[in-house]
């Protein structure tokens, strides 16, 4: 095996905008160049701590979440690249690129939870969505209600700008809450 | 005989990801309306994600400066009592995407056809055509069941 593998049309999404770029592993670490503002991002193999592979918009997603808690997503992989860089991720980084599902059940219920610097919504142990926090601009919580308001990007078509979610009581709480509606 | 009373089945908008539409508002981060499937997908940084029009309470939709706002308001316990009759939430005690919004420009640069804004017009047009015909659907069968 080479120890070197690269791939020259990786997209990054960046808050709804689409960013091609070059994503070159070596056996020490993991490069990625931004080809429209030349941004380079590094780390290294030894801070990976899982990684991962998942269906979204752009084909498939290398996700590489470090021992910090950041997350680094790379879209724009084939069915045909598992493989390789299941092989490549597992004999220079020693961790295995892990198949996750996502939710397409179309629910708009599920749980929510901190992982590293990303809140994931699940739907059936499967993932519908996550919200890398260094999106967030605000957050806002009240009763049952907790607001998170993003950074726009001038370059995205589309920018999310915030999202709402319900809570539910503590079932201490329940019964008094139950009553006041 | 069978048993008389129906249990309300969630809605389900697809049964595996390979079903998901690969249309070019999927792949490029906006939103699309798929209405065979009576479902909206909905880009959350980076990922299509589905929503069943039977999760979707209202929409709206407001021009403020430059940019256009669309607003999808979802049913959550609390917001829709009255709706149907018995517990319409097979998981009362989980979190709730409640609200979502999204902005979009509506000035055209030089050499697009269209503002960027014309996908939020689009799906607030669809969405309204898809749930109508859900809403109108869902009337007519619980009548049916009397």
């Amino acid at each position: 095996m080479s120890d070197f593998q690269e791939y020259g049309d990786v997209v990054q999404e960046i808050r709804g905008a689409v960013n091609p770029g070059r994503l070159k592993l070596q056996s020490n670490s993991v490069i990625f160049k931004n080809n429209k503002t030349g941004k380079v991002e590094q780390f290294t193999g030894m801070e990976v701590n899982t990684s991962e592979w998942l269906k979204r918009a752009r084909g498939h997603c290398l996700k590489f979440r470090l021992n910090n808690g950041n997350v680094h997503r790379f879209d724009g992989f084939k069915d045909d690249d598992f493989e390789k860089l299941a092989s490549f991720i597992s004999k220079y980084y020693s961790v295995s690129l892990e198949k996750r599902d996502v939710s397409v059940k179309g629910w708009n219920w599920g749980l929510a939870k901190f992982e590293g610097n990303s809140l994931e919504f699940d739907i059936d142990n499967k993932l519908a969505f996550e919200i890398p926090l260094n999106n967030v601009s605000h957050s806002t919580t009240a009763k049952n209600e907790v607001t998170l308001e993003f950074h726009m990007n001038d370059d995205a078509a589309v920018s999310l700008t915030e999202i709402r979610f319900h809570i539910p009581n503590d079932p201490k709480d329940s019964e008094k809450d139950t009553v006041q509606e | 005989g069978t048993e008389d009373k129906k249990v309300r089945k969630s809605n389900i908008s697809y049964s595996k990801p390979s079903w998901l539409p690969h249309d070019s508002e999927v792949r490029d981060l906006q939103l699309f309306v798929d209405r065979k499937y009576e479902t909206v997908i909905l880009p959350v940084f980076g990922i299509p994600t589905p929503f069943h029009i039977a999760t979707i309470k209202n929409i709206s939709q407001s021009i403020e400066g430059d940019y256009t706002y669309l607003r999808i308001n979802f049913y959550h316990p609390g917001s829709s009592l009255g709706r149907n009759e018995g517990n319409i939430f097979p998981q009362p005690d989980a979190t709730f995407l409640k609200e979502i919004t999204y902005r979009s420009s509506n000035t055209k640069e030089p050499g697009e056809i269209s503002a960027p804004s014309l996908n939020l017009n689009t799906a607030f047009r669809l969405i309204k055509e898809v749930q109508k015909k859900f809403k109108t659907r869902e009337a007519e069968e619980r009548e049916k069941e009397g």
